[in-house]
């Protein structure tokens, strides 16, 4: 009997397993699905960070689009030129020209400059901080809980004295940052040189609302755009053209900085010995650089 | 109409009043891993109830034909060996989980093929989530139960395939409402100022038990729908029992 019960045993399970196996082996070979060997080539290739800069929702997802759809080649900013020129390898196809992509937080104003700051005791992140009215005077400018430093993977943004400021020495350029900010002020920009010059301000209001909220913000008086034609103002607001953008004339750019009322153009990047040689005479705002001690612990609660 | 009123017994204590996840606890792997935004949540349910429904008819079908003490299958073969009483008394229901576990991971294997040719942005989405319900416990929950209803002492009470596909299609689906309303609630409390020692894995775990309370009232509607219902029973247990005192004392004389 019980010879006979182990026997049973034995023989469902393997009858499961002929019958199951024959089965998937079926269904194996009816759904199989072709995938382009060059999609598994290309993650390959690929950093692997699923950091999103390019626009799809992971490496996975761009190896294909480019497999499939044809996207460029180009777009992975953590992987930069050399895995450009590695996908381009395995689709066959030439490298554009790739500027790269580098975020530029378009506010200048630290905690001194900024006025009509309120004692705001909500969770400390920019988008509940943005939901909450007065918690400073400008609407536009940058609110300082760091919500750009917790979407950084990179540890290339902090928050220096109440203004989100990157390094530009480790940041590769993914977006994080701009995709994180509810403000919306930080704005990937092709960087045609290393450093670039940016106006750094985006209040949209008219100069005397923008005086009564901060010292250095745009007032929208037009003297950039008379000195320099690089410069446009759209809604109360200068903004500069970086299609036409030539970093080498730049003596227009000098003039209008020295026109400019607030300081608020600025250069902005990664200085290079010769960047700084080239303007040492001129009277440019430093870049400022993060200083560790004041913004590891930015993220304490205090509820 | 009896068995329409079982049939529909069967799908609402499977799907509201013993939820699977809120009443019985299982499946509360994906139940918390999956439910941070309300689509992954509806897709992981979908997928769910998807293997839930293979899976039951692979054990329903295994239990009842080869398991069970007297399946015909088994007492055919085993008919070979052994004279006719034994080969009706072999009993392989030992082999319930290992057969399960079997079919569970088979039937997900196919269902992941299926989705990949046929719903490519669905197996995307999944990702890693789909071979992971393999190990989700409330598919080898429904076997089991489907397991039990069916290795009964009386054949006539035994569930058909019918009531045993009602119980793993309400069952994924009662799992569905779970994760979704879990879901919806953990997109709100991603804007709520939750105390540090509660945020995280805590928050999320008090939410499940706040949630299974309110789910908890739902207990014995099924034993009073039944008797709403079915107002029959105790006849036919008396019945049932006159039939059963004859053979009771038939037996006792024998002992």
């Amino acid at each position: 009997m019980s010879a006979v019960t182990i026997g049973l045993a034995a023989g469902t399970l393997v009858g499961m397993a002929v019958i199951l196996t024959y089965i998937l082996g079926w269904a194996n070979v009816a759904f199989y699905v072709e995938v382009d060997p060059r999609v598994d080539a290309v993650s390959k290739v690929l950093p692997g960070a699923n950091c999103g800069g390019c626009g799809f929702v992971g490496c996975g997802e761009y190896a294909e689009a480019v497999v499939m759809q044809g996207a460029p080649v180009n777009k992975c900013a953590p992987g930069g030129a050399n895995c450009a020129a590695a996908i381009a390898q395995i689709m066959g196809v030439e490298v554009g020209e790739a500027l790269p992509y580098r975020p530029i937080v378009h506010c200048g104003a630290h905690t001194k400059n900024k006025h009509g700051i309120s004692d705001y005791r909500g969770e400390r992140r920019c988008v509940t901080a943005n939901i909450v009215a007065d918690v400073q005077g400008c609407t536009y400018g940058c609110l300082g809980f760091g919500d750009c430093v917790a979407a950084c993977a990179y540890d290339a943004i902090h928050v220096i004295d109440g203004l989100a400021t990157v390094n530009y020495n480790a940041c590769v350029g993914c977006g994080a940052c701009a995709k994180a900010c509810p403000r919306n002020i930080i704005t990937m920009t092709p960087f045609k040189a290393d450093r670039i010059f940016a106006v750094l301000c985006s209040n949209k209001d008219a100069g005397k609302e923008v005086k009564k909220v901060c010292d250095v913000g745009c007032l929208g008086c037009k003297a950039c755009e008379r000195a320099c034609g690089l410069f446009a103002i759209k809604d109360n607001l200068s903004c500069i053209n970086y299609d036409d953008y030539d970093p080498e004339h730049l003596e227009d750019i000098f003039k209008a900085i020295d026109k400019c009322p607030q300081k608020g153009i600025v250069l902005v990047g990664k200085p290079s010995e010769k960047d700084l040689a080239a303007v040492a005479d001129k009277e440019a705002p430093s870049v400022v650089t993060p200083d560790f001690k004041t913004t590891v612990d930015d993220t304490e609660w205090r509820g | 109409m009896n068995y329409i009123i079982d049939i529909f017994l069967i799908a609402m204590s499977a799907a509201l009043i013993n939820n699977f996840v809120l009443y019985y606890f299982v499946g509360i792997c994906p139940f918390i891993g999956v439910s941070r935004n309300i689509g992954m949540a509806f897709g992981m349910g979908c997928a769910v109830t998807f293997v839930i429904t293979i899976a039951a008819f692979i054990s329903w079908a295994v239990t009842t034909f080869v398991l069970i003490p007297g399946a015909p299958l088994t007492a055919f073969v085993a008919g070979f060996f052994l004279p006719g009483e034994q080969a009706a008394a072999v009993d392989l229901t030992i082999l319930s989980y290992i057969v399960y576990i079997f079919a569970i991971a088979s039937s997900v294997q196919f269902v992941e093929m299926y989705v990949r040719k046929f719903f490519p942005p669905l197996y995307k989405s999944f990702g890693v989530f789909l071979p992971l319900i393999t190990t989700n416990c409330a598919i080898l929950f429904a076997c089991l139960t489907i397991m039990s209803n069916v290795a009964v002492d009386n054949p006539a009470e035994a569930w058909d395939l019918g009531r045993a596909l009602v119980l793993a299609i309400f069952g994924g689906v009662g799992f569905t409402i779970a994760i979704v309303i879990m879901a919806g609630i953990r997109e709100e409390l991603d804007m709520c100022d939750v105390p540090k020692p509660l945020q995280g894995a805590a928050i999320t775990l008090v939410t499940a038990g706040i949630l299974a309370m309110g789910f908890m009232g739902f207990t014995g509607v099924d034993s009073g729908l039944k008797k709403a219902l079915k107002p029959e029973p105790a006849r036919e247990m008396s019945t049932n029992l006159q039939d059963a005192a004859p053979v009771l004392a038939r037996v006792t004389i024998e002992n």
